[in-house]
């Protein structure tokens, strides 16, 4: 390993510190072995969670040695953080992290700048995804027939049975989410080629099947391709997410943001068509509300015109006209074709028909080879309904004799869970290997205890060709075993992960580079960057088969007072297997703003005809008469005939959270009546025609009188300036200053309202010596994702309040996304995110008003708040035009002592009375100030990095020292899209925000500058 | 040594300033009046000299403001300064309200404390009256026989003719 | 002067008493044993008490959460309380004090009982600067003195420690000035009573006083010193709390015509506060013949008076924000009086413009029963002033996505009516205990033994 290498991974202060600042300690310790040194160091380290370990019915030997960044023995000073590089399991794309480790516990993730899809980023369902290793109602041990038994026993037990399966030549089958980890598959295929009839068969709860079946159809090979946003300088999506929850949105944000850069020659021009507000419509520069079942029509009128252009084939017969005008198509149309070659056209249906003309555009404007990769193809998702019907069609007539469930929960997130259930039990050997018990491993005979990833070794071949390795970042807590150890054992040479892994890597992974001769290198180098380049597998695409190509000549009609109901992810609870996650429940959806329950999103217009409001309950009724009962949504943007539903919630892993938050005489429940977050809507889910159906047409909504108050932290009617309240001759307020892409190639000021520094009134009385800190938020790249939110909370220990604090406004997150919807002449509804945190204001007027100077300010610039020494008059809060500031109404319970584990040391916990709020992550400050200071340097550029910066894949937040002319904050500060909030005030707060600009050069200089509303 | 006191006990308060101002006439030295209220013009009559207490309440007032602009000073500026909303840490204009409080609280404190220490007023001190009934309906004019052209006969006429409800004589070791 | 005054105007007391019919008058009532309708209001005051205990109690055990707030409104019904109750303190100084120095004679058969009121009030007041915290048990905190945290002061900037000072000032101040208006009569009270318990409590009490006239001359000095003094702090006291207000940032606050509006609104709900108990206590302790009708129809006009200033301060703020052209705080007054709470809003004017305006009429000033009804209404009005001021302008400020509405929690609610039971229970507690009615004053300005002749020179 090279010294360079060593600097760069260390704690991001010390990755400053230079070569001899490392070697220094090291010297002074007389070494004997570092393999030696490394390993009892790092039991030394673990000792703690050991202790957490037996506490917790745990009895096993500890690990092999895991390879921290970089192992000089100083590393394990207590206090000081490790950063372990691994990958995240939150969902299948597989975003590169840092796991940081604090005296053997993991307390935080986050992104690795180094990783070539996240590329830094991590999304909120990521950085949530560390309490599940904290989780006390995390399976410990093998469960049989619902009784704890030993590992021993199972295995025995199981052996057995498959033993008599194999001997009757019965079938077998393993289902299971997409499993992107090749030694896992490998494994999986190892265990099935003992039997006579077996098969693996994979499904996605938020299914891409279509989208592989159409590759199928016309490229012969059924991949999903691997889209490069960055390359695209148009991009049309039909309904797909690609910001929020489709496929890999880490990786797409990151990509479109860099295709958005405005110092680019070409920003991108990004168009939307889809049935509800989604996040990536919510950044779109032109959006079009359309009904799920026009969807077809629209691709083929756009197809129809491109093939046009392109003099290709395609069927004469005459579509009929979509709602869209026929200029907007056309002229769509023309900036594709002029920009052939530089386009993306993404399909987010489960419609293999509409998948298929979509590759044909795409085939068309030659994307294939430029933004879209079929050579390195994605395994992000592989799942095939027409398998799943199968095995459920087995299932039925109970031919199957044992059924192995690994990770996936069907019963839950598929259709007809219910009869599926009964199916299951008839399953002579139904082993489930789970996590938790959920709707699934409750019906199982034998539950194998998953441990978390952040407990094992395992890898992640997202893209293939580019595999990262994930290794534990602490003793396991619980009694659990993977599946891949698991079937080893039952072949009867049991071996550890790790020693799996390794053989697997040797056999499959090391093969397949050229780079190193060695695979012991291979390997260590592996671990340290936490993933490896290599050839991808041997599959080629066929020439495009134009045959496959069938288009969409009507659009499904929907009866009169009938709605189309749409069932969408959210980008907190995505398939809903993070249901058991309070951080997630409480995070609002960037959209919705809706925390702790999902509901029925109607169209403000629909709403009013129907004459619901938000809370009333409506029973929705489909055409095969499943119901589900809701309350009701207004959302703006929204398709009028489409009625879109959440999925992923009522899951019985929610069912823990009836008493969280503060209970006293007026406290609510944060469960409904069924005892659950929310209701499942998967029920409503179709599998016809060999896909998963998200939608639905021919419901009706009905009112049941009923009401529940949503949990909203942003209620739309409170986002304007009510007309009747405006006073005359005010436009909205200058909260989001934004302008057109033309006009600020015009001028780079355009947009901005407030140009002019307002004069201090004490200029020279606190003079900012050293650094002084500050921020700037690209309005324009933040999606409002919400990652940041979530990272924040982590860092700093900020409760989970509950669906009733929530009702009352009390929700603790220091950071907030503001939603703020305007109208265009066209009716187009317009979306900008404001990340909103405590300004920091130089002259602020919180601590001005404190009566016992329990917020100061810093000679850096710091608006500091000293909880021991508040004693809550909430003056301050009064007092701060943001509203920044957050008040502990009750002893916020931290009342699991399992799930404490992952409080940050460096963060007091607060309580009861006294007010916090977001300090720029000080304590990450003072470490970076302590480290230059052991060098007697300044804190250099980059040093410190705010959790939600870090966290951010979009990159839209800017932090460093504003006194640092040459910082890159400082040259943000200094941008012409630079405006402050509510700058008239002249509290001068730290925070700079750059202003929306929307690529609209159709429409010039055309500013909504209608009254903001929702 | 003994003294020897007349004591003209009257109704009401214009009787009672009469015989005060012919007591002093007849050159009668007035020892005290007591009455049940505050009559006016009396002190004239008794010829008391006008009270010094605004003086000190003045005193006291300026004093108590004075240390209190200097606390808040000190307390700001010297002894732990802190930047509080970009404020310089002599914010003297901030100091004004409390400075004025403090100085009343002294004055009145200073006011009260002064009154009872001069009038030797303090809790459950025995009351000592002349004639009973001065604290609700009788007005008390007390004479002290200074020399031997006192003449009791002509005192007891004075007070009658002014319609002394009684004229009393005590002999007393004290003055009231 | 003001003799010959008497002597020509319809005189102060009625009946024409003596002195000794006065002592008595008033004195009887206290020594007679309470009647039915005495313990069935203490009954009634107590037992309020007695919920706001309880919900204050439960407040600090469990979190000032259980109170309607939330983090976009800060305060509501406990500043709200807070202003209301020291607002209708500020009358029995400006009795005391005030119409002292302007020589109102008329005013001596109501101080007693409008100081009581004022020192009851502010008790009340005291509560809910130190409940309202998180945590009320480091409350006094916001009080300098020399600590182990690195000699860590206060704050002076902040109005609210200014706030600290001003009320335990004005506290302090009342309490004494009310004492020693009180001496001559606890003198008077010693001197007559028959139970043993009452004549010790009350030598205890009247240090020693013999109304010796050297005492007296010093006696009236101290007293024109208090009322010196009272005077500009009652003044001050207002202005401060108007200030924890008009020093913050916030539209709707942030205004300079706060502190006479306070002071002028203070007065108004003080001396609205004084006719409801005068009105009460005369009835109560048969006491007409000292608070006569010509008492009620000065007070009425006063309360007239500052209803007119109360109603233009609300017309200026218009002015003002329609002025400043600043949209935002044009915002905050088109929402107090169209927004999501206008009817709050309608109801202040309602109570503090129009109703006073009634008092007009000679016909209604003179009907006890409808100044009485008037009286309370104006006091619902200044305590709806309040609650618009906070809460509006909280609720709704710079930016919408904090916009939030508040509504009390029965907690809350309990609170306040606790405060109310407080102050009726000390109230009915002082009309039983000390005289009413300050009887040496009375005595100072009956007709009784007026030298005739000499007043007409004089």
């Amino acid at each position: 390993m090279s010294g360079e290498k060593k600097q760069y991974w260390k704690t991001l202060a010390e990755k400053e510190g230079g070569p001899e600042f490392l070697r220094a300690p090291a010297e002074e310790l007389s070494v004997a072995s570092p393999r030696q040194f490394r390993r009892r160091d790092f039991m030394k380290a673990t000792g703690f969670t050991l202790g957490v370990a037996f506490a917790t019915g745990c009895s096993r030997a500890p690990v092999q040695r895991a390879l921290p960044l970089l192992s000089e023995p100083e590393e394990f000073v207590p206090g000081r953080s490790l950063f372990y590089s691994t990958t995240c399991a939150g969902c299948s794309a597989g975003c590169g992290v840092f796991a940081k480790v604090r005296d053997g516990r993991p307390i935080k993730l986050e992104g690795n700048p180094e990783h070539p899809l996240s590329r830094g980023g991590l999304c909120a369902t990521g950085q949530a995804s560390l309490l599940g290793l904290y989780d006390s109602q995390r399976l410990q041990h093998p469960l049989k027939e619902g009784k704890k038994v030993s590992w021993l026993e199972v295995d025995r037990a199981i052996q057995a049975e498959l033993a008599r399966v194999r001997n009757e030549r019965g079938t077998v089958r393993v289902l299971s989410g997409t499993i992107p980890s090749p030694t896992f598959r490998a494994a999986i295929q190892e265990f099935l080629r003992g039997f006579a009839d077996a098969r693996h068969v994979v499904y996605d709860p938020l299914s891409k099947s279509a989208l592989l079946d159409a590759h199928a159809q016309t490229h012969a090979m059924r991949v999903l391709p691997h889209f490069h946003f960055d390359k695209a300088e148009v991009i049309v999506s039909f309904d797909a997410d690609f910001l929020g929850t489709w496929i890999s949105p880490v990786e797409y944000t990151a990509a479109y943001r860099a295709g958005r850069d405005l110092g680019s020659r070409h920003v991108s021009y990004h168009v939307q068509f889809e049935p509800r507000m989604s996040v990536a419509g919510s950044k779109a520069d032109q959006r079009f509300a359309v009904a799920p079942g026009e969807m077809g029509l629209l691709v083929t009128q756009l197809t129809r015109r491109v093939a046009r252009k392109a003099g290709a084939w395609f069927d004469e017969s005459e579509p009929e006209s979509a709602s869209v005008t026929p200029a907007f198509l056309d002229e769509l149309a023309d900036r594709l074709w002029q920009a052939r070659g530089r386009t993306l056209i993404v399909c987010g249906t489960n419609d293999s028909q509409q998948q298929v003309l979509t590759n044909y555009l795409n085939h068309l404007l030659g994307n294939y080879g430029t933004s879209i990769d079929l050579e390195r193809p994605s395994l992000q998702a592989e799942g095939s309904d027409h398998e799943l019907e199968r095995l459920f069609g087995e299932l039925r007539d109970g031919s199957v004799q044992a059924l192995l469930i690994a990770g996936a929960n069907p019963v839950f997130d598929l259709p007809g869970g219910e009869e599926l259930g009964d199916a299951l039990k008839k399953v002579p050997l139904l082993v489930s290997s789970a996590e938790r018990i959920d709707e699934t491993s409750a019906l199982a005979k034998y539950v194998l205890p998953e441990p978390h990833y952040l407990e094992t070794w395992s890898d992640t071949e997202a893209i293939s060709g580019m595999v990262s390795l994930r290794q534990p970042t602490v003793h396991p807590l619980g009694e659990t075993r993977t599946l891949v150890e698991t079937i080893a054992a039952w072949s009867g040479k049991p071996r550890s992960s790790y020693d799996l892994l390794r053989e697997s890597w040797k056999a499959k992974i090391f093969p397949r580079q050229k780079k190193e001769a060695d695979f012991e290198t291979f390997w260590e180098r592996a671990l340290e960057d936490g993933f490896a380049e290599v050839e991808p597998g041997s599959a080629r695409p066929q020439p495009f088969n134009v045959r496959a190509v069938i288009p969409v000549l009507h659009a499904q009609s929907l009866a009169a007072n009938s709605f189309a109901l749409v069932l969408y992810p959210t980008v907190a609870m995505l398939d809903g297997h993070n249901a058991y996650n309070p951080w997630l429940h409480e995070l609002p959806d960037p959209v919705t703003k809706v925390t702790w329950d999902n509901c029925a999103c109607v169209s403000p217009a629909t709403a009013g005809r129907l004459g619901l409001a938000d809370g009333d309950v409506v029973r929705l009724v489909t055409s095969d008469s499943k119901t589900l009962e809701l309350p009701t949504y207004l959302q703006p943007g929204q398709n009028e005939r489409v009625i879109a539903v959440a999925l992923g919630y009522g899951s019985r892993l929610s069912a823990r959270f009836a008493k969280i938050g503060p209970q006293w005489i007026d406290a609510l429940l944060s469960v409904g009546d069924n005892g659950l977050v929310g209701v499942n809507a998967a029920p409503l889910l179709t599998l016809s025609l060999g896909a998963l159906q998200y939608t639905a047409s021919e419901v009706t909504v009905t009112r049941t009188g009923k009401q529940r108050e949503l949990a909203s932290t942003q209620t739309h009617d409170t986002l304007t300036v009510p007309k009747r309240l405006t006073p005359r001759g005010s436009g909205p307020r200058p909260l989001i200053q934004e302008t057109s892409l033309a006009a600020y190639r015009k001028d780079p000021h355009s947009g901005v309202e407030d140009h002019e520094e307002k004069e201090d009134l004490w200029p020279t009385d606190h003079p900012y010596s050293g650094p002084r800190w500050g921020m700037v938020i690209d309005l324009n790249a933040c999606t409002g994702c919400s990652s940041c939110v979530v990272a924040c909370q982590v860092e700093n220990n900020i409760p989970v309040v509950g669906r009733d604090e929530i009702r009352r406004n009390r929700e603790m997150h220091w950071l907030r996304i503001d939603r703020y919807y305007s109208e265009r002449e066209s009716g187009q509804i317009e979306v900008a995110y404001e990340p909103l945190m405590c300004q920091q204001c130089e002259n602020a007027p919180c601590e001005t008003v404190c009566p016992v100077l329990a917020t100061v300010h810093s000679e850096d610039g710091l608006n500091q708040q000293v909880y021991n020494r508040c004693i809550g008059t909430r003056y301050c809060a009064n007092n701060c035009p943001y509203k920044g500031r957050r008040f502990n109404w009750f002893n916020y319970a931290h009342d699991d002592q399992f799930e404490n584990l992952v409080l940050n040391p460096d963060v007091a916990v607060r309580s009861r009375g006294v007010m916090e709020k977001c300090t720029f992550c000080v304590q990450r400050i003072q470490e970076a100030k302590i480290e230059a200071k052991c060098r007697g340097e300044r804190v250099a550029d980059g040093a410190v990095g705010t959790a939600c910066q870090q966290s951010c894949p979009a990159r839209a937040i800017y932090f460093g020292d504003l006194n640092d002319p040459t910082s890159q904050v400082s040259k943000m500060m200094a941008d012409p899209r630079r405006y402050r909030l509510l700058e008239e005030l002249n509290v001068r707060p730290s925070v700079g925000y750059l202003t929306v600009v929307r690529n609209r050069p159709a429409e010039g200089d055309e500013r909504s500058k209608e009254e903001r509303h929702g | 040594m003994s003294k020897r006191l007349f004591i003209g006990v009257f109704d009401n308060e214009g009787s009672t300033l009469a015989a005060v101002r012919a007591s002093r006439q007849h050159g009668f030295k007035v020892v005290d009046v007591y009455a049940p209220y505050a009559v006016h013009g009396v002190e004239e009559a008794m010829g008391l000299a006008p009270s010094r207490l605004p003086w000190f309440v003045f005193a006291v007032g300026l004093l108590g403001a004075s240390l209190k602009v200097w606390f808040e000073f000190w307390t700001t500026a010297v002894d732990w300064p802190v930047n509080v909303g970009g404020k310089p840490f002599n914010s003297l204009p901030a100091f004004v309200p409390v400075t004025f409080e403090v100085m009343v609280l002294f004055a009145a404190v200073g006011a009260v404390l002064s009154f009872f220490v001069v009038c030797r007023l303090y809790p459950a001190k025995r009351a000592v009256l002349p004639v009973s009934g001065v604290t609700d309906n009788r007005f008390a004019v007390v004479l002290e026989q200074t020399d031997s052209t006192f003449e009791p006969a002509e005192v007891e006429k004075m007070f009658k003719d002014l319609h002394a409800v009684r004229v009393e004589e005590q002999i007393t070791g004290e003055t009231a | 002067m003001a003799e010959a005054a008497i002597a020509l105007r319809p005189p102060l007391i009625d009946g024409d008493k003596t002195i000794t019919e006065v002592t008595h008058d008033v004195c009887a009532p206290m020594e007679a044993r309470p009647t039915a309708l005495w313990w069935s209001a203490l009954f009634v005051s107590s037992s309020l008490l007695l919920v706001g205990a309880i919900a204050i109690v439960y407040q600090i055990s469990v979190g000032v959460g259980t109170w309607g707030l939330n983090r976009t409104v800060g305060w509501a019904f406990d500043i709200t309380n807070f202003v209301f109750w020291i607002g209708i303190g500020h009358a029995g100084t400006l009795i005391s004090a005030i119409l002292f120095l302007f020589r109102q004679r008329w005013r001596t058969s109501v101080n007693r009982a409008a100081e009581a009121m004022t020192i009851f009030a502010v008790m009340c007041a005291g509560i809910f600067p130190v409940i309202h915290t998180g945590r009320p048990w480091f409350a006094y905190w916001m009080f300098p003195y020399p600590n182990t945290r690195g000699s860590l002061w206060v704050n002076f900037r902040s109005p609210l420690v200014w706030d600290f000072f001003a009320i335990s000032t004005y506290l302090t101040v009342s309490a004494m000035f009310w004492f020693i208006g009180l001496l001559p009569d606890l003198a008077t009270i010693r001197d007559r009573a028959t139970a043993k318990w009452r004549r010790k409590l009350a030598g205890v009490l009247s240090l020693g006083w013999t109304g010796s006239y050297r005492a007296w001359q010093r006696y009236e000095v101290v007293y024109l010193m208090l009322a010196g003094l009272g005077t500009p702090l009652v003044i001050s006291v207002h202005t401060i709390v108007s200030w924890d207000f008009a020093t913050a940032v916030l539209p709707g606050w942030h205004a300079t015509i706060f502190p006479p509006y306070f002071v002028a609104s203070a007065i108004f709900s003080g001396m609205a506060m004084v006719l409801t108990l005068m009105i009460i206590a005369r009835k109560l302790m048969h006491l007409e013949d000292y608070i006569t009708i010509r008492h009620i129809e000065r007070m009425s006009k006063l309360v007239i008076t500052t209803s007119g200033i109360v109603g233009l301060a609300y017309a200026t703020e218009f002015f003002t924000a329609l002025y400043s052209g600043s949209s935002y705080e044009q915002f905050v007054f088109l929402n107090r009086a169209l927004g999501p709470l206008f009817w709050g809003y309608w109801t202040m004017v309602g109570c503090n413009v129009f109703v006073p305006q009634l008092l007009w009429f000679r016909k209604v000033r003179t009907c006890v029963p409808a100044v009485f009804v008037i009286s309370i209404l104006v006091n619902v009005g200044m305590w709806f002033e309040r609650f618009i001021i906070i809460v509006t302008s909280l609720s709704r400020d710079f930016i919408p996505a904090n916009w939030f509405h508040y509504a009390p929690t029965r907690i809350e609610v309990a609170t306040l009516v606790g405060t109310f039971g407080l102050f009726f229970t000390l109230f009915l507690l002082f009309c039983r205990f000390v005289p009413v009615i300050a009887v040496a004053e009375v005595k100072g300005v009956l007709k009784y033994g007026k030298p005739r002749m000499e007043s007409a020179h004089e």
